[in-house]
């Protein structure tokens, strides 16, 4: 029984942690591949303002009906100084539907505004305890973690958000107020290890 | 929650072979799960039929609770409610019956209401002890057989 215990106590520690609001942004310097092939690193895309950080695929039904939002946001936030990478972490579906060659598809057909980087090693993904898609985390120019979770609370139809938690913390960190809600949860696909 | 089920299925019918989709809340499941105290271990399992690995891992799931009558298992459907006939056609083919449940609630009020651990990621899976009701294990994202089967060995001791 002890065996058992030590084998699950293990196993609980098997999953990230989700990177706690304060928190200095971690492995800025990591290597990332963006949609054109090139070497990228969150240090070398950082906003003026702020950095968002998107865990995201080409395939997620619930990156799917979120994704009008992103363009949305990167329209609108980019212009203020706000950086917004899409970060793909789906490393055993590299061979598959999350390739780069596919990433670049997606990107080009949805239109995307925004970079969009392949995480080569999930390394970005366990650095942020980031575990699935979409998984949003905003950095503060001084790359200080200051919301975390979920861009709204309805996937389904942008039109029936209440509660736009992204851009309201967006907003108030763009005028320098106080973020009232700095984490929020919502439903997505496990990241793909 | 686990005698309106019980009185639902009643007036329904035992002949009817049709899995009865409820819609429910984390406070409706959370209610479900505690009737099984000091009877059965109860795994939860949040699934989708557009998660993959949900899909991947349900077949194995409902063979461990027709090979196990100290388990129940508690499947809830992330689905949207206008998928539900989807829903209940996978979980007819599944063999899941008669009855099993689909959230109702907005994201954020679900899994915090169901545990706050969970970060929202799919699948979702929590294992509670037979005695105490206690959870002894719980993950997210798809598992071996062997890691439930742990899970079950120890909930069924505690």
């Amino acid at each position: 029984m002890r065996c058992l215990t030590t084998l699950l106590i293990f196993l609980s520690f098997t999953y990230g942690v989700e990177l706690k609001i304060g928190s200095l942004m971690p492995k800025k310097e990591l290597e990332l591949i963006d949609t054109g092939g090139e070497s990228i690193n969150l240090n070398s895309v950082k906003g003026s303002e702020a950095t968002l950080v998107i865990f995201s695929c080409n395939t997620c039904p619930w990156v799917i009906r979120w994704e009008d939002r992103y363009l949305e946001i990167a329209k609108n936030y980019i212009p203020k100084g706000v950086s917004m990478v899409a970060v793909n972490s789906n490393v055993s579906r590299f061979n598959g539907d999350d390739s780069l060659e596919k990433m670049k598809k997606h990107a080009s057909r949805m239109k995307y505004n925004f970079i969009y980087a392949q995480d080569p090693n999930a390394e970005l993904a366990y650095a942020f305890g980031a575990t699935k898609t979409p998984h949003i985390y905003l950095f503060d120019k001084n790359d200080i973690l200051v919301y975390r979770g979920a861009i709204d609370d309805n996937a389904r139809d942008a039109d029936k958000v209440t509660e736009p938690f992204l851009t309201n913390a967006l907003d108030a960190l763009l005028s320098k107020k106080k973020i009232k809600k700095t984490t929020s949860k919502a439903l997505g696909c496990s990241i793909k290890l | 929650m686990k005698n309106i089920v019980l009185i639902f299925i009643f007036f329904i019918g035992f002949s009817c072979t049709n899995t009865t989709v409820l819609p429910a809340t984390s406070s409706d499941i959370m209610n479900e799960i505690n009737s099984f105290k000091g009877e059965k271990v109860v795994i939860l399992n949040v699934w989708a039929l557009w998660c993959v690995p949900c899909v991947e891992e349900f077949p194995m799931i409902v063979e461990l609770n027709e090979s196990n009558e100290d388990l129940e298992v508690i499947f809830v459907s992330a689905d949207f409610e206008d998928e539900l006939q989807q829903v209940k056609n996978f979980l007819e083919k599944q063999g899941v019956s008669p009855y099993s449940y689909i959230k109702k609630e907005k994201d954020e009020l679900f899994i915090e209401g169901i545990n706050k651990s969970w970060t929202g990621s799919l699948p979702f899976t929590v294992v509670f002890s037979k005695n105490k009701g206690i959870i002894v294990d719980s993950w997210e994202g798809k598992e071996p057989k062997s890691r439930f089967e742990v899970a079950i060995d120890i909930a069924l001791n505690s």
